[in-house]
């Protein structure tokens, strides 16, 4: 009997420290999700001229896969497009409708402030730059 | 069966089937709960009151395993893990206390993933050397420490609650009669 109480001390420490051990690794040791190596702001100018931007560390190969990135985490950027033989046209951003046939606006796309050559799902992302979407009217 | 010169009798290969159905009765029955299993418990509760014949019911159970389930990495592991189990709890055989064995059930629940390790380990050591190996294990290891304390909680509480009650009625099955 004081052979076995003496088996029990021991197994339960035994457990207890593994138990300790174990979940320190754990901590310690497991993968954490790491931040993305590529820093990038992402601007908006919106119809009345105000600039809000976004910083981002992505790993993401275009643009399109960076905003998608970026409204999942910043719930205040939006955006809304329609597909098209281009790539995707962007239509609304943060709320913002620019749709050329109806509202005589669209969002155009500067890469650190030069007029962009590609659409969102094409325009290739880049350590450092800056992308702005500008609510540009035609009237204007 | 005193008088039975064999080692095994048509009884003890009744008795294996018996055992091995229901280990894989329960294994079905919990298998929608990951890392919660009766397995652990039924050895050492075969070793404790069938005995050294135990030795022969885990090849039989590895293999219907192999063949129920298929072959895989995992079943590799089998191969040492079971083993393992039942030879510890032979080792500790003269121990009855059912908080004993609850806790030898959460050490070895908890060390399941760091024995499974074993093999990833060995792959990577055969593919690409030792560094490879070890790099392969730990991360393998570290990732299921979760569900090894997961494993390490259900294997206490079976045991625990079910040592007594199984217990009684295994005297009853495997001694009893042989008096």
């Amino acid at each position: 009997m004081k052979n076995n109480k003496k088996k029990i001390i021991i197994g339960g420490i035994i457990l207890a420290v593994l138990i300790a051990i174990f979940t320190v690794c754990y901590f310690k040791f497991y993968a954490k999700p790491v931040e993305g190596s590529k820093k990038v702001v992402i601007e908006v100018v919106d119809r009345e001229g105000n600039t809000t931007g976004y910083k981002l560390a992505t790993d993401a190969e275009f643009l399109k896969q960076a905003m998608d990135e970026l409204s999942k985490s910043d719930k205040e950027f939006s955006y809304k497009g329609s597909e098209s033989e281009y790539g995707i046209m962007i239509e609304e951003i943060n709320g913002q409708q620019a749709i050329y046939d109806k509202d005589n606006a669209y969002w155009a796309l500067y890469v650190n402030d030069n007029y962009g050559e590609y659409g969102a799902d094409q325009q290739p992302v880049i350590d450092g730059e800056t992308y702005t979407w500008k609510y540009e009217s035609v009237t204007q | 069966m005193k008088g039975d010169k064999s080692l095994f009798s048509a009884k003890d290969i009744a008795y294996i089937g018996i055992m091995i159905a229901v280990i894989e009765a329960c294994k079905f029955a919990l298998s929608f709960l990951p890392n919660i299993e009766l397995t652990t418990f039924w050895l050492i509760m075969f070793t404790l009151f069938y005995g050294r014949k135990t030795a022969i019911l885990v090849p039989v159970l590895i293999l219907v395993e192999g063949a129920v389930y298929g072959v895989n990495t995992w079943w590799i592991m089998y191969l040492y893990i079971w083993p393992l189990l039942v030879l510890m709890a032979w080792l500790f055989r003269k121990c009855e206390s059912a908080l004993f064995w609850a806790i030898f059930s959460g050490i070895f629940g908890l060390c399941f993933g760091g024995l499974c390790a074993l093999t990833p380990f060995f792959m990577g050591v055969f593919t690409e050397g030792i560094s490879s190996g070890f790099n392969t294990a730990f991360s393998f290891w570290i990732s299921g420490i979760p569900w090894d304390i997961v494993h390490c909680v259900g294997n206490f509480v079976f045991m625990l609650i079910l040592f007594k009650p199984i217990g009684k009625v295994m005297k009853k099955a495997f001694h009893m009669e042989q008096i």
